[in-house]
């Protein structure tokens, strides 16, 4: 919107500070609703009309998502409260299909006449986009759906009080403070998203999403060296309620990480070589996501994040035969699972995602990526499975993630049966620096502990860890892997992709496994 | 959507009066920003998004919470006051809450361009299509983004602040790969002005780097001589700039802590020629006229000659050290030098020319040490000149390090990094010693 549209709009004169209270308005009554709560029946009048804006004017498709994401972020430092904010954004985007262009606009502003300038927008998007349109787009048929959909929560997390959250935050810190940390920082995320996707194949698709988000983290410092270290908490952000925060014993934690950092400080440098590794779940789900996740992605694959996000080392001719990793290997892919930040009934271009479960690799070999509308006849296949995802309802829905999770050996399996198998070997405990290539080949992982396994038992704690591999090298360096019982939920609210750069949450199942002969690094730096 | 100040001024007033808190203080930003991708010969997404957000910060006594919501409803407003009014009151007392700043005199900000402002898709799409058309010529396939934006930030608080900072922004990006996909070559740029990217002339350099037929060749890990190119400078330097927080540092969490205590200011850190400041004024890439507190922006030297010279500090920081606050720095000018690129290759006995890196990412705090790795135009130099394509690394370096083995500095210019969109930026190329690549990786 310029400038001059805005003042008309808002009724206001060009700006004498007399004038000021104009600035201020009171939207129509269904824009007012939206704001308020979404209120159904206000939110599908104003996605109807959008549709029927573009259809009228030439698009072949379109369709529109009106959201309401409600946040609260409390973050303390050592004994104080740092900062306590509730954020509500509201918003809706348009995307339109015209002579074989894409056309997206969005807007946080909902209200109609608003909604008529984006969709112009989309529109005049989509003609312009034909300039370098050498394929014209083309869709899969699917069917429509008239569905809500809610994660299950037994506590909603903005039922709860600000000040029983806050005093729990503090409550964290003083217990690794009070156990010997120098220093603990933590925070608290909880996330509604609500949203409508309607399109005009005749789709009305409510849902809404909640996750929960803590973490803390303790440092010790050692004056006299000037040596310092950290340790983070092991706790994943989880599609769940309040509930998830009551069932997690924080305070337990926190003082455990803060002995835990000062053995840190005090641990053995770790000698470089090769290593058998084992990775508690913990650790491995954040692999998982860099190496199996992002490297299954078909858009990828095809080129089309080449700018950015990077291309795949999975190219399409590898589908079905690739031996992605050993046949210990098998990763599903799914938003169905609980608490996971991922499920949820239907995907961003209304696809149902509920019984919709995929392979992404059976017993070790590669058989499925992960697409989005529109992307599956370039490989071949009729349908998208259901991994379109946009991070707010003004960004361009993109293919992203599903839960996908190392599924557990059928076998018992235990985490101490693994390291029991390892003569001379390392156990790393927790999540760390993370860096993997545009192609998804060479990566770097660290950890937040590291304990020697010597002869088939855990050690003594080692420090300045990282290790480093190729990733079907990796995959298929895994000889052992841990049974259901011990089975962990791992996730991330910050998986980035796309341009502009969009952030999706995602969770990971995984469990404990081992490697044999992984190239490990001491990262410590002594030469200045 | 765009404020004025002075629409700006009328939306912080009414919402001041308003406000039934001690202390108010209250942030607006919003803007509009137009996108367009393309790959493989064609558009694949693009779109336009507009935004406006207020953020309302109440604080009663040393208590304080914060609301925002998008858009200027009424009762949207109302509610959010209501909401930060309500959790400033059973929030937990800060010591450290400072009051908020009153009057202040900001410098006028150089980074806003109208004509950027005014940038439709069909702009977009004109000047794609000339890189598009080159490289279907060069039997070459490209990916490539193109973006404008403008928007503002205004601040005020119940104590008599106000302060507004419009800027645009507009980026052409664009990665090359032979059909093969043997090969790649990348070219970035940033700019204030859509006008300055050249979008026809970042396409020929990313497809001329792509277009190298001799087969990548193997090196050995190890520390090498590099030329780095501006846009990886430029990650390495944000990188240090994250990590300058004056508090971290006394407090003994830093690579910028003394041992024993206090930080390292005045120390000799870096090479001689190394120069690292931010200006708001500043021509190419201007620094906002106002940081996160509400204190006006200066010209602030990070590092002059080689020697530490600032470190940032919150305002209660500067209090407790007797110090001016310094904010957190949202660009940064890398002073250029004289030595040009093909200098720097000539210069070269052996050594490996990075065109920009990827996934960096934190190792070990205590020396700053990063983990990343070259991407898209890594090339073999020996004897002067460019041998070969040589296969990425990766690399495991702490940008300290890196700054105090500077051997040659290049000219300065607008440049834009791997990950971070929206960066203001102007860095130079350097010429390195013993760079450390840590392992190869044969991902193009």
């Amino acid at each position: 919107m310029d400038r001059r549209r805005f003042l008309q709009h808002a009724g206001c004169a060009l700006c004498a500070p007399a004038a000021d209270h104009l600035i201020f308005r009171v939207t129509d009554a269904a824009a007012a609703a939206a704001y308020e709560g979404l209120e159904p029946a206000a939110r599908l009048k104003l996605a109807d009309m959008a549709l029927d804006l573009a259809l009228r004017a030439g698009a072949s498709y379109a369709d529109v998502r009106i959201g309401r994401t409600e946040q609260e972020l409390l973050r303390a430092r050592d004994r104080r409260l740092e900062a306590l904010t509730s954020n509500v954004t509201v918003g809706f985007g348009v995307r339109v299909l015209v002579d074989g262009s894409w056309g997206f606009a969005g807007s946080e502003l909902v209200e109609e006449a608003e909604i008529r300038r984006v969709v112009g927008l989309a529109i005049e998007n989509a003609k312009a986009a034909q300039l370098i349109q050498a394929v014209p787009v083309t869709l899969e048929s699917m069917p429509a759906y008239r569905e809500d959909w809610r994660t299950p929560v037994r506590t909603d997390p903005f039922s709860i009080a600000t000040d029983v959250k806050a005093a729990k935050l503090l409550a964290i810190n003083e217990a690794a403070l009070a156990a010997g940390a120098s220093y603990c920082s933590s925070l608290m995320r909880f996330d509604r998203e609500e949203k409508l996707f309607a399109s005009s194949r005749g789709s009305a698709i409510t849902q809404v999403r909640v996750g929960s988000a803590p973490y803390f983290e303790a440092t010790a410092i050692d004056r006299q060296s000037g040596r310092f270290a950290s340790r983070a908490s092991l706790a994943a952000p989880r599609g769940e309620g309040w509930e998830y925060i009551e069932r997690y014993d924080f305070l337990a934690e926190a003082a455990l990480a803060a002995q835990e950092v000062q053995q840190k400080l005090a641990a053995k440098p770790v000698a470089p070589g090769k290593y058998d590794l084992v990775l508690d779940a913990t650790n491995l789900w954040l692999t998982i996501h860099e190496s199996t996740g992002h490297s299954t992605e078909l858009d990828r694959a095809l080129g089309w994040e080449a700018n950015f996000a990077g291309t795949s080392f999975v190219t399409p001719e590898k589908l079905g035969t690739f031996q992605f990793g050993s046949p210990l290997m098998t990763v599903m892919a799914d938003r169905s699972q609980a608490g996971g930040l991922s499920t949820v009934g239907f995907d961003d271009d209304g696809v149902r995602s509920i019984g919709a479960e995929f392979a992404i690799i059976k017993d070790g070999v590669f058989q499925n990526y992960q697409m989005a509308m529109g992307q599956a006849a370039f490989i071949g296949r009729s349908q998208s499975n259901g991994c379109a995802y946009g991070d707010s309802p003004v960004s361009f829905p993109i293919q992203r993630m599903p839960n996908i999770s190392l599924q557990p050996n059928p076998m018992p399996t235990s985490l101490d049966d693994l390291i029991a198998g390892v003569e001379d070997g390392i156990y790393i405990v927790g999540d760390g620096s993370y860096s993997i290539d545009q192609q998804r080949y060479n990566f770097q992982f660290s950890g937040q502990l590291f304990y020697e396994i010597k002869n088939g038992k855990r050690g003594n704690m080692l420090r300045d860890v990282a290790y480093q591999g190729r990733t079907p090298d990796f995959w298929n360096a895994m000889d052992g892997l841990g049974d259901v019982s011990t089975y962990h939920l791992g996730g991330t609210l910050f998986c980035g992709k796309g341009q502009p750069q969009q952030l999706a949450p995602v969770s990971h199942g995984a469990v404990p496994a081992r490697f044999r002969q992984i190239n490990v690094l001491n990262t410590e730096r002594t030469d200045f | 959507m765009l404020l004025t100040p002075f629409e700006a001024k009328a939306v912080t007033g009414r919402l001041l009066a308003r406000s039934k808190a001690d202390h108010c203080i209250v942030r607006l930003n919003g803007g509009e920003r137009i996108n367009l991708r393309f790959a493989r010969g064609n558009a694949t997404t693009n779109g336009n998004q507009s935004s406006l957000r207020v953020t309302i910060e109440s604080r009663f006594g040393q208590r304080a919470g914060a609301a925002s919501v998008g858009g200027l409803d009424e009762q949207a407003l109302e509610a959010a006051i209501a909401r930060s009014e309500e959790i400033a009151r059973s929030a937990p007392e800060n010591r450290e809450l400072l009051p908020p700043v009153g009057p202040q005199t900001y410098p006028v900000g150089a980074g806003y361009d109208a004509a950027t402002a005014a940038v439709r898709a069909e702009r977009l799409a004109v000047v794609s299509k000339p890189v598009i058309d080159e490289a279907s010529r060069r039997a070459i396939d490209v990916a490539g983004y193109c973006m404008a934006r403008h928007g503002f930030d205004a601040m005020a608080t119940s104590a008599g602040q106000f302060a507004h900072d419009a800027q645009t922004g507009a980026e052409f990006t664009v990665t090359a790969r032979n059909k093969s996909g043997t090969w790649s070559g990348w070219a970035g740029r940033s700019d204030t002005r859509f006008d300055s990217l050249d979008p026809a002339r970042l396409g020929r350099r990313a497809i001329d780097k792509a277009a190298y037929t001799a087969p990548p060749v193997r090196l050995e890990a190890g520390r090498y001589t590099v030329i780095l190119e501006s846009s990886a400078v430029s990650d390495l330097v944000m990188w240090m700039l994250w990590n300058m927080n004056a508090r971290d540092a006394d407090e003994g969490r830093s690579v910028f802590s003394r041992r024993g205590g206090g930080n390292r200011l005045g120390d000799k850190l870096f090479q001689d020629a190394v120069t690292i400041f931010t200006d708001p004024g500043d021509p190419v890439a201007p620094e906002r006229v106002f940081g996160d507190e509400g204190f006006p922006s200066r010209r602030t030297v990070w590092v002059q000659d080689g020697v530490l010279q600032n470190l940032f500090y919150s305002r209660f920081w500067a209090q407790e050290k007797s110090r001016e606050p310094i904010a957190r720095p949202g660009s940064f000018v890398m002073a250029g030098g004289t030595t040009t690129l093909d200098d720097m290759i000539r210069a070269t006995r052996r050594g490996v020319l990075v065109t920009r890196f990827w996934y960096m990412r934190m190792v070990d705090a205590q020396k700053l040490l990063v983990t990343g790795l070259t991407r898209d135009g890594n090339f073999l130099i020996e004897d002067g000149r460019i041998i070969a394509p040589a296969l990425n690394f990766r690399f495991n370096e702490s940008p300290v390090a890196v700054l105090a083995n500077v051997l040659a500095i290049g000219p300065s210019e607008r440049t834009r990094g791997g990950e971070r969109e929206d960066s203001v930026i102007a860095a130079p190329p350097l010429l390195v010693n013993d760079f450390n690549f840590s392992s190869t990786s044969e991902a193009i």
